[in-house]
């Protein structure tokens, strides 16, 4: 035998989305031979970012949302981490209440006020549990998203008492500097760091190649502020009503969609804005200012449905902001199907019965649940 | 007098952002307009900066009536100048960000800071009325995204910052801004009490770059990143009755949290 080192000529591949084999390096084999598992798939656990102790603090701010963290909340927190140095902490301070692991995102400490949620205005209350934290821990950086969820007003009220030296809506930062939009974006301006500094949407990645420590803090007691506002509640609001620019939820309806009672059913049953795509409005079956896309208007749902829609680019262009886009479409083959993060391949009409049938079912039995619970 | 509240509006020197051409800032004209509708005639335009900002006569043609122009000295500092111009005044109402400089929208917090009061932002309508008691209150309604509004009570005096997209109209007219009139109020010495980083400011040349975690890859695994990234695209459901896939499509929403049933 020559000792000429053989290559395997049915190595494990994996087919691109193009359909083009690609051979990764450092495959093993899997029980189908044609699909490879990377090595490195099998996910080893990220690292802790230090563990030195911590003899400063960096400290996130922000509201949760459903008990999650949306992205500009992650934003901050990764701001945090990411300028702060081995010998530096991360707090993070979230308001409203927290259903998954901040310390994934970065956090060493974290503090939960689940009685300070943003859907209700107490900031004065805010202001003294966070300014409390801030003298326990009195932190090098503030982090903050620069959000009308009650984070920007926060954070400027906090800044308002400290006096402090801020910038807010910062769209670029680093370890030294920070950089802010000029007289409406014209000009950049820049500045040493701040404590206080409010970000603006995307300006940092909020992928972390490592963890924090994540360990929960037990919350301080709320002190008893007598609040100069009162809260009257927020208004019952039709979701047909909302103007697609603002709304969170969208149903939006395609070439696909025969049936336009069906779909305006469904968009109340899931409590969903109606948008549709150009060939929809086009036909008539929807007025002009429903279209979604180029032409039309550009939407920043957090869920976007798109049923019958095949996803023409101008239309991709339209959802860019949507964060979850579901897809209801008989092709498989549809440019839409990439966008989205979950396609359903069948027949509009019946689709759309069914998601109705199982949704109220759904609706009921929680209800019902929640009764019993009480 | 009709009105037993007194109503201020500050408004600011606006630029357009491409051409730099002054104007009237947007968010500040639509706090003027709103205040007219809370108190007619009767409301103060401040305007803190030089009597010979171009942009005070769209003011007056978007119906300032009387603008209030409070020099500012060497130290530049607005809040300081106005907290003692304002002091008697009950609702001070402030567009949400400047056109020119920084646009931070801190003022109305600063304000509201240096004169003991409360303060609201992203307002879209407000409502004064008398309360039982001798006393004024003001209903506001205020704007959250999502399509969301809420309604908060509170007390006079506040400080008031008008969100841009609230429900007013602006009507331009000539005829107002010639009959219009500035009237210059004298210097008064002030402290600074707001602190602002020391700005650069640069021509806006290149895209902002954004904060990434620093990554120590092999060029292995930037390999194999590069090509998952390519197979972008989520779970497809194929197979299965319509009732299964209506429950995927269920799961889905549930395990983002995206429903609250």
């Amino acid at each position: 035998m020559s000792d000429v080192k053989r290559v395997n000529p049915r190595r494990p591949y994996r087919m691109s989305p193009a359909g083009l084999r690609r051979i990764v390096l450092g495959e093993i084999a899997s029980a189908d031979p044609h699909i490879g598992v990377t090595a490195h798939e099998a996910q080893q656990a990220k690292p802790l970012r230090t563990r030195e102790p911590a003899k400063r603090w960096h400290m996130a701010v922000a509201h949760s949302d459903r008990g999650r963290l949306d992205d500009h909340a992650r934003e901050a927190i990764a701001a945090a981490s990411i300028l702060a140095t081995a010998d530096t902490g991360i707090v993070a301070v979230i308001l409203g209440e927290l259903h998954e692991n901040a310390g994934e995102l970065g956090a060493d400490k974290i503090v939960v006020f689940p009685d300070l949620d943003a859907s209700r205005f107490q900031p004065q209350r805010e202001e003294a549990v966070v300014h409390a934290l801030l003298d326990d821990f009195k932190p090098a950086h503030v982090f903050m998203p620069d959000n009308l969820r009650g984070d920007g007003d926060l954070g400027r009220r906090l800044i308002a008492k400290d006096e402090a030296v801020a910038a807010t809506h910062v769209i670029e930062l680093d370890a030294r500097h920070v950089s802010v939009g000029w007289s409406g974006g014209a000009a950049i301006a820049k500045a040493p760091l701040p404590r206080f500094v409010l970000l603006a949407p995307g300006a940092v990645d909020a992928k972390l190649p490592f963890v924090g420590a994540g360990e929960l803090l037990p919350a301080p007691k709320l002190p008893s502020v007598v609040e100069a506002y009162r809260d009257l509640g927020l208004e019952p609001m039709e979701t047909a009503d909302i103007a697609l620019e603002e709304a969170d939820f969208i149903v939006s309806a395609g070439n696909g969609v025969e049936n336009v009672e069906t779909l305006g059913t469904l968009a109340r049953t899931l409590g969903a804005a109606v948008g549709a795509s150009r060939v929809a409005v086009d036909e008539g079956k929807f007025s002009r200012d429903k279209q979604i896309g180029a032409s039309g208007k550009s939407v920043n749902a957090t869920t976007y449905f798109a049923i019958g829609i095949s996803g023409a680019v101008q239309h991709l262009q339209g959802i860019k902001g949507c964060r979850h886009v579901i897809a209801i479409n008989r092709d498989g083959g549809a440019p839409i199907v990439k966008r989205a993060d979950l396609t359903v391949i069948g027949d509009a009409e019946e689709l759309m019965q069914a998601l109705i049938t199982r949704v109220s079912q759904a609706r009921e039995q929680g209800e019902v649940s929640r009764s019993k619970d009480e | 007098m009709s009105n037993a509240f007194t109503v201020a509006v500050l408004i600011s020197a606006g630029r357009h952002p491409v051409s730099g051409a002054p104007r009237a800032c947007r968010g500040d004209a639509v706090a003027m307009a709103l205040g007219r509708r809370m108190a007619g005639d009767g409301v103060r335009v401040v305007h803190a900066g030089a009597a010979e900002e171009p942009s005070l006569q769209d003011y007056l043609a978007l119906g300032a009536g009387t603008i209030e122009v409070l020099p500012l000295g060497n130290s530049g500092d607005a809040v300081a100048a106005l907290a003692s111009h304002l002091k008697s005044v009950d609702v001070i109402l402030t567009g949400s960000n400047a056109e020119s400089g920084a646009g931070s929208g801190l003022l109305p917090y600063a304000l509201a800071r240096a004169l003991a009061r409360p303060v609201v932002a992203n307002v879209l309508e407000a409502r004064v009325q008398k309360t039982a008691v001798e006393g004024w209150d003001v209903e506001i309604r205020q704007f959250l995204p999502k399509g969301q509004r809420r309604r908060i009570g509170c007390a006079l005096p506040l400080v008031i910052a008008v969100h841009p997209l609230a429900p007013v109209q602006l009507k331009y007219a000539y005829a107002r801004r010639v009959s219009g009139r500035i009237e210059r109020f004298p210097e008064t010495p002030a402290e600074t009490c707001v602190v602002q980083p020391g700005w650069t400011v640069e021509t806006a040349s290149r895209r902002p770059i954004r904060l990434k975690a620093r990554e120590t890859k092999s060029g292995h695994a930037r390999m194999q990143a590069a090509v998952v990234a390519e197979a972008k695209g989520g779970v497809v459901a194929f197979e299965g009755s319509t009732v299964d896939k209506a429950q995927v499509m269920l799961n889905y929403l549930r395990e983002h949290r995206l429903v609250d049933f």
